[in-house]
């Protein structure tokens, strides 16, 4: 194991690397652009043993990756924002497809106005394509879960795609001391992938082409299906990574001082740092307060969350991005959950961090004191000052 | 736990400052955090960026907003960018320029101390006059100047790290600890230089910017000016015409008058003009 100083981007492409991933296709967008950069320096200097398909736009980064997943290979991508929602319809197919792609989403704004901040507008639009989808707090857990995805994806009772997300900047550009397992342990972990050939020269064999309303929804049955096998699956993996790295990845939901918490708050990637900061503060002045990190997205940790707010009182969920016409999409997702609890604590979606803006401690302050006061809104966004009209 | 805050340009190596002084620190047995800022990705453009360094594993992922130390990389930012903003008193203020620390401007009770790291990198071969790669000239003095890391650390980083042209950058770090000069706060320090970009843009107005990107004044990337000797001048207009930024204008005259509000100093018209009677000056 070594300890190198690792942009969140560079903890991506040293965990392709580490993966030994075969096929890598790409299209360089801002933030993402130093992951394959990095990538295809591995490549030309044989470091990394894989075909570098150089292609004219993210649709077809994709289909590269899709093709040669279903001919057996292990692949990777990177992407973010526009790149992502140029995706979209291929999203779909990997899925679909079963292709276990990993790819790594540098969450971006979307435009317009062009923005190239960190954002959870992209990924969100990608909730129903069926993908599995982390969020990382940290380089050390980009790298981590990158890794972790590999054995999800390619497990036989998942064969789904899975994409790790990371914050522009606050991770993507963030230099950081990030721990490198040797490659002989990663082998150990993640085998070379066995070998399911879903198409092979020689043998006919039809992949996602017409299906009546006899089979297709049988199709789509056992994506949801192979979905849900992901909570079974993932604490298992975990297990192993802990044995062989020695590193605990923490599951769907980690939880930070909850005992005996009235309020909590609900964090996805680099806010979560900032928020343990907060939440020992508010601790040490005796305020019972506690912080759940929603570090899986899809498929929703929705047990974990109703166990979580069994005593709970009041519970805050943050979000990047928001749901026009509704609220926050985790705290959507949230409430949702929530429905079917026994203890249904209030809740309030708060928007902040949208468009790369900073989620600074004295924010998230004021958003576990807004809990407390027990007068919290549904919904509040975070420093806005008035509604921007339209027609004056 | 300590909070740097580094003013750039775009092209001269602010965000690798930035890392190196992370990697700088993590030799040190130290944990680094840093991360650039940027709106736009280009050759002169003014780019931020941060490190943090503590002895534990570091809480905050934010921009730096109240700094201990600001590092300016290009002098010309002083007069647009408002770079002490958050520094108070106990700060350290250090900027890349061959003026004395003393005749820097700051905020009461900041120290403050100046490198000239243009002419170190300059003589070390690191970049060009128009844009000097002086970021490891810069940390030399940055690491002299608040021990924030060893210069022995910071050789290993450049060693190690530098995209380019290792030995010549370390020399240029030796060279920039050894010509660091620093001042004591002063008694009365004067107040910072107007700025010579107009006030922020009004809110738009819906989805639209209500406001021309006219009252954007892109000069605050210049480092070089074009001053076109008209004595020489042919009317040929090919500065008129080669201008990416339609920055200069002919005048009733049919001489071009360059809007210096909106040039770059990107230097195009000075090599296109066929008689060589634009010269780029460098800012001050």
């Amino acid at each position: 194991m070594t300890v190198k100083v690792l942009s969140g981007n560079y903890a991506q492409s040293y965990a392709a690397l580490l993966a030994r991933a075969q096929v890598i296709s790409a299209y360089p967008i801002t933030p993402q652009t130093s992951i394959v950069e990095k990538i295809a320096e591995f490549v030309a200097s044989g470091e990394l043993d894989a075909q570098y398909v150089k292609v004219e736009s993210e649709h077809s980064a994709l289909q590269v990756c899709l093709s040669a997943a279903a001919l057996g290979a292990r692949t990777y991508t990177a992407t973010s924002s526009q790149g992502l929602l140029l995706m979209h319809e291929l999203l779909h197919w990997a899925s679909g497809m079963r292709a276990p792609i990993v790819m790594g989403v540098v969450n971006r704004a979307v435009a317009p106005p062009w923005n190239i901040g960190a954002d959870h507008a992209d990924t969100m639009s990608q909730r129903d394509t069926g993908w599995v989808q982390f969020y990382a707090e940290s380089n050390q857990e980009v790298l981590d879960t990158v890794l972790e995805a590999y054995r999800l994806a390619e497990h036989r009772d998942i064969r789904l795609p899975v994409m790790v997300t990371e914050d522009a900047f606050y991770l993507s550009h963030t230099v950081e001391p990030v721990d490198v397992p040797d490659p002989a342990t990663v082998d150990a972990f993640l085998p070379r992938r066995e070998p399911h050939a879903v198409l092979a020269p020689g043998r006919a064999t039809r992949l996602g082409s017409f299906t009546g309303p006899d089979h297709y929804v049988d199709f789509r049955h056992d994506v949801g299906a192979a979905m849900d096998r992901v909570r079974e699956v993932l604490p298992r993996v975990e297990q192993e990574y802990l044995a062989l790295v020695g590193r605990e990845l923490g599951g769907s939901l980690p939880t930070y001082r909850t005992e005996g918490a009235d309020v909590v708050l609900v964090t996805m990637g680099t806010t979560t740092t900032t928020a343990r900061g907060v939440v020992d503060d508010l601790r040490a002045e005796g305020r019972k307060v506690g912080l759940a990190k929603l570090r899986v997205f899809r498929p929703f940790p929705e047990d974990e969350l109703r166990r979580l707010v069994a005593d709970v009182a009041r519970i805050g969920v943050v979000d990047r991005s928001f749901t026009f016409g509704r609220m926050g999409p985790a705290a959507t997702e949230v409430s949702a959950a929530l429905y079917t609890a026994a203890n249904r604590p209030e809740l309030t979606s708060f928007l902040a961090g949208i468009g790369g803006r900073d989620v600074t401690p004295h924010e998230v302050r004021r958003m576990f004191e807004t809990l407390l006061s027990g007068e919290a809104p549904t919904t509040h966004w975070e420093d806005i000052e008035e509604e921007v009209k339209v027609d004056g | 736990m300590i909070e740097i805050r580094f003013h750039g340009r775009g092209g001269q190596g602010t965000v690798v400052a930035s890392e190196l002084l992370a990697q700088a620190a993590f030799l040190d047995g130290k944990i680094p955090q840093s991360f650039p800022f940027f709106g736009v990705e280009r050759r002169g453009a003014p780019v931020t960026a941060f490190t943090r360094i503590d002895d534990r594993p570091i809480r905050v992922r934010t921009s730096i907003t109240r700094p201990d130390v600001v590092v300016v990389l290009d002098p010309g930012l002083l007069r647009t960018t408002p770079v002490t903003e958050g520094l108070t008193s106990g700060g350290l203020l250090l900027v890349n320029t061959p003026r004395r620390a003393e005749e820097l401007a700051a905020p009461p009770g900041v120290r403050r101390a100046s490198v000239d790291a243009t002419r170190i990198a300059l003589a070390h071969g690191l970049g060009t006059a128009m844009l000097p790669i002086v970021n490891t000239a810069v940390l030399g003095a940055l690491a002299r100047a608040t021990g924030v890391v060893t210069l022995e650390a910071l050789a290993r980083a450049v060693e190690q790290f530098v995209p380019a042209r290792p030995s010549e950058n370390r020399l240029a770090a030796r060279d920039g600890y050894l010509g660091v000069r620093n001042a004591d706060p002063g008694a009365a320090a004067p107040a910072p230089a107007p700025f010579a970009v107009p006030a922020p843009l009004d809110r738009p107005e819906g989805p639209v910017a209500s406001v021309s990107s006219e009252v954007i004044h892109t000069a605050a990337w210049r480092t070089f000016t074009p001053v076109i000797h008209l004595d020489r001048c042919t009317k040929c207009n090919f500065c008129w015409k080669f201008c990416p930024d339609a920055a200069i204008e002919l005048d009733a005259d049919g001489y071009p008058r360059i809007r210096l509000e909106y040039c770059k100093g990107c230097g195009i018209c000075a090599a296109e003009c066929p008689p060589k009677t634009i010269e780029m000056v460098a800012e001050a």
